[in-house]
């Protein structure tokens, strides 16, 4: 009785699968008619309340997400999603800690709370479907009609979402055009004399205290970054295969497959890999396509975070990287055919002018 | 997105040939036993990597990742070792869907290869039909098609793993409450050394008995307060007497009775059995029963049966539990983080010790000695009310 009398609002925090689904989430629960309530940006007090909560040795994101619920309770929102993502396929998982995000929930916070905390398992045959079914099960939402075409909105927001960043949106326009339903494809591309591909779970790269506005440095540093959102599953996938690795975890299209889909393809200048400490995907991942960057002489950096990491240590480094592969691009250029090129184009060029010029000579001589 | 789930089995090698295959396993605790009786009886040479030691753990640290737990970084030495000595197939199982675990095979296959060594790996993947990978396995090392070796070898495999276990069980118990310190300790080198040398399946079957017998002779202090510790945490650290730092050996000498829940044999016993054939509530599903009320589902590797043992423990006049994994183990870390509420509803004492190959001994020894404190002045209160009342 008690739950059809409440208010169907739900929080979701920013933290975690916000930053990848946040876009169906949106459209899913608008079309169930559940108004949504999302936590603030993360700040300094996020990750201390979190920290306050677990255990040290949890890594940052999961820190970063317990603020993130404290901070939708402090708001008054009781109702929280936390959903259990197990594994994308059969036999691909996902980290422990994502998977059992609601278990830690459930017993680090003593505030009385809500979870909704549908499971999405297909190595057990929990399907998309079912997790759908869960969310709206427990809004007492039975009608099929409604549900089914809620997921239809979902899929489209998050479609449109998608199209503009492959496109070459950025996270935030594209977020913003997607939830206004919008689809923008800009065609306009600004050329950067340095591009790199950023392998990062979303979480960690779009969160902008936590990468500590990675992008945007970059762009000041001329470097144009390139991340998962800009390739499409497929392409991801594909590229796994190619450099001949297999799919072990749920993210690694984010990481292993976007770093060797830019990798095959050439078209970027280096890698940088970003991680929170302790990531145990990441330790394997990222050691992967080191392998795979050292092969191909392709450079490499890998940066570690935690809550402690300063940030001009971090833009230190990331100056030392970018200078590098500015000295190596202008290295290559300089050895490479392209100056004997342009040396016989120029060579070429006064030959025809000085014919030319005969032949103008000539023609006044007649 | 979608789209097909990894299918591929493991794929076998066979460029050795059958006779010239030289096999080795990596270390974990007592397997030894079973798995040298096993490949022994299928007729295919052996090299077994020393044990672990230090020296083990600098080769495993200097050849692996910065970031990947322990129990990879001594797998990857025993390898080594045994590739040094001459080994030409290492044998492995994995289970995907756990953890880093699920990785251990592809990772040690590319660090090997690119140190310039030559071998085939042998991987039993042990997520479904596990009796048939693992006869299939055993069929490629050795291409033995006598079924009585088989048989023999599964017979008497098991049956150590039994002895051997039913021994350790009963050291846990006899260690704290023996009248001349060293006794069990003795008594178990021997039958380790017993259980190693039988072989015919005749004399492996009477083993778990004898062993039963020759421990009841130790005397021991019936009537001494003993508390009970639970020992629980990952696989490897629990079984692999090297990384753990003998921690049962250190509670035992303390006046303490250690439980330990994962042994090898109940572990093979439950995975390698047809579903079929067993009946009775396995150990995985005892914890989930358990659990109930902290977890909803299971999360891999071993954090809902560190919880629901935890449950089980302190419900069932358990008096502390110990709990150890290696660091930045990742189910581990969801179990750290449920502990502290199930320590306070259940009223149960609990102590974590985090273990990697930065450990220092001392450190932990005060530890434990201070939590051992708490457990005995804890036990003794509840004696001393039992007996007012």
């Amino acid at each position: 009785m008690e739950s059809k009398t409440t208010p169907k609002t739900i929080g979701i925090p920013r933290a975690i699968s916000y930053f990848s689904n946040y876009p169906f989430y949106y459209g899913y629960f608008k079309g169930l008619g559940i108004e949504i309530v999302l936590s603030d940006k993360t700040t300094n007090a996020t990750i201390n309340n979190g920290c306050k909560h677990v255990v040290s040795d949890t890594c940052l994101p999961i820190k970063v997400f317990i603020g993130h619920v404290i901070n939708l309770l402090d708001k008054g929102c009781e109702t929280i999603f936390v959903p259990s993502l197990q594994s994308s396929a059969y036999k691909v998982n996902n980290c422990s800690k994502i998977r059992g995000l609601p278990e830690i929930v459930r017993n680090v916070i003593n505030r009385k709370i809500t979870i909704i905390d549908p499971e999405i398992n297909k190595t057990e045959g929990i399907s998309f479907k079912d997790f759908c079914l869960d969310i709206a099960r427990r809004f007492d939402i039975y009608d099929s009609e409604t549900i089914n075409s809620a997921i239809k909105k979902g899929w489209e927001t998050y479609n449109n979402f998608h199209k503009m960043t492959v496109a070459g949106l950025s996270y935030k326009e594209a977020l913003q055009n997607a939830l206004d339903g919008n689809l923008v494809t800009k065609p306009i591309e600004i050329v950067k004399p340095l591009s790199v591909v950023i392998m990062a779970h979303g979480y960690n790269l779009f969160d902008e205290r936590i990468s500590m506005g990675l992008i945007k440095k970059l762009e000041k540093m001329g470097v144009k970054a390139y991340t998962s959102l800009n390739i499409t599953t497929e392409q991801a996938y594909d590229s796994i295969k190619e450099i001949g690795e297999i799919q072990y975890w749920a993210n690694e299209l984010e990481l292993t497959g976007t770093a060797a889909y830019y990798m095959l393809n050439n078209r970027v200048d280096g890698i940088i890999a970003l991680s929170a400490f302790g990531c145990g995907p990441d330790s394997l991942m990222v050691e992967e396509v080191q392998y795979h960057a050292k092969e191909r002489g392709m450079s490499m950096i890998h940066l570690n975070i935690d809550e402690h990491t300063g940030e001009a240590g971090f833009v230190t480094r990331l100056e030392a990287f970018v200078d590098m592969m500015m000295r190596k691009k202008r290295k290559q250029i300089m050895s490479s055919d392209v100056i004997n090129l342009m040396h016989t184009a120029v060579a070429i060029s006064k030959k025809t002018n000085t014919k030319a010029e005969k032949s103008k000579e000539e023609v006044i001589k007649i | 997105m979608a789209r097909e789930g990894n299918k591929t089995i493991s794929q076998l090698d066979s460029s050795i040939s059958t006779g010239d295959r030289v096999i080795a396993w990596p270390r974990m605790g007592n397997i030894d036993l079973s798995m040298e009786a096993l490949v022994s009886s299928l007729g295919a040479k052996i090299v077994m990597p020393p044990p672990n030691t230090n020296k083990a753990l600098e080769i495993g640290v200097r050849n692996s990742i910065e970031g990947i737990c322990l129990p990879y970084k001594l797998n990857l030495a025993n390898y080594i070792m045994a590739l040094e000595k001459g080994a030409n197939t290492l044998m492995m199982f994995q289970a995907p869907g756990s953890c880093r675990f699920g990785n251990y095979t592809k990772m040690a296959q590319k660090t090997l290869k690119n140190m310039g060594y030559k071998f085939d790996m042998v991987v039993f993947d042990m997520y479904q039909s596990k009796m048939k990978q693992t006869l299939r396995a055993f069929w490629h090392i050795s291409h033995c098609l006598n079924p009585f070796r088989y048989y023999k070898g599964f017979s008497t495999g098991f049956n150590k793993a039994f002895a051997i276990d039913t021994a350790e069980r009963l050291l846990f118990y006899t260690r704290p409450r023996e009248l001349n310190k060293g006794d069990a300790e003795r008594c178990y080198k021997k039958w380790y050394k017993i259980i190693k040398e039988t072989s015919s399946i005749l004399g492996c079957k009477g083993l778990k008995k004898r062993v039963i017998e020759d421990f009841k002779k130790i005397p021991i202090d019936k009537d001494k307060i003993v508390p009970k510790v639970y020992l629980l945490g990952e696989f490897f650290v629990l079984l692999d007497p090297y990384t753990n730092q003998e921690i049962e050996k250190t509670l035992g000498d303390l006046g303490v009775e250690v439980q330990r829940q994962i042994f090898f044999s109940d572990w093979l016993e439950h995975v390698l059995q047809p579903s079929l054939f067993y009946k009775k509530e396995s150990h995985r599903e005892r914890c989930v029963r358990y659990a109930q009320d902290y977890m909803k589902r299971a999360i891999g590797g071993e954090c809902i049966e560190t919880v629901g043992d935890t449950v089980y423990g302190a419900r069932n006049g358990i008096d502390g539990i110990v709990h150890i994994m290696p660091f930045s183990c990742m189910p581990e870390i969801v179990a750290q983080n449920i502990l502290p509420k199930v320590s306070k509803n259940e009223d149960i004492p609990i102590l974590e010790l985090v273990l990697d190959e930065q450990t220092g001994k001392a450190g932990n020894l005060t530890r434990i000695e201070a939590f051992i404190d708490l457990v005995k002045r804890k036990k003794l209160k509840k004696e001393r009310n039992k007996e007012l009342v």
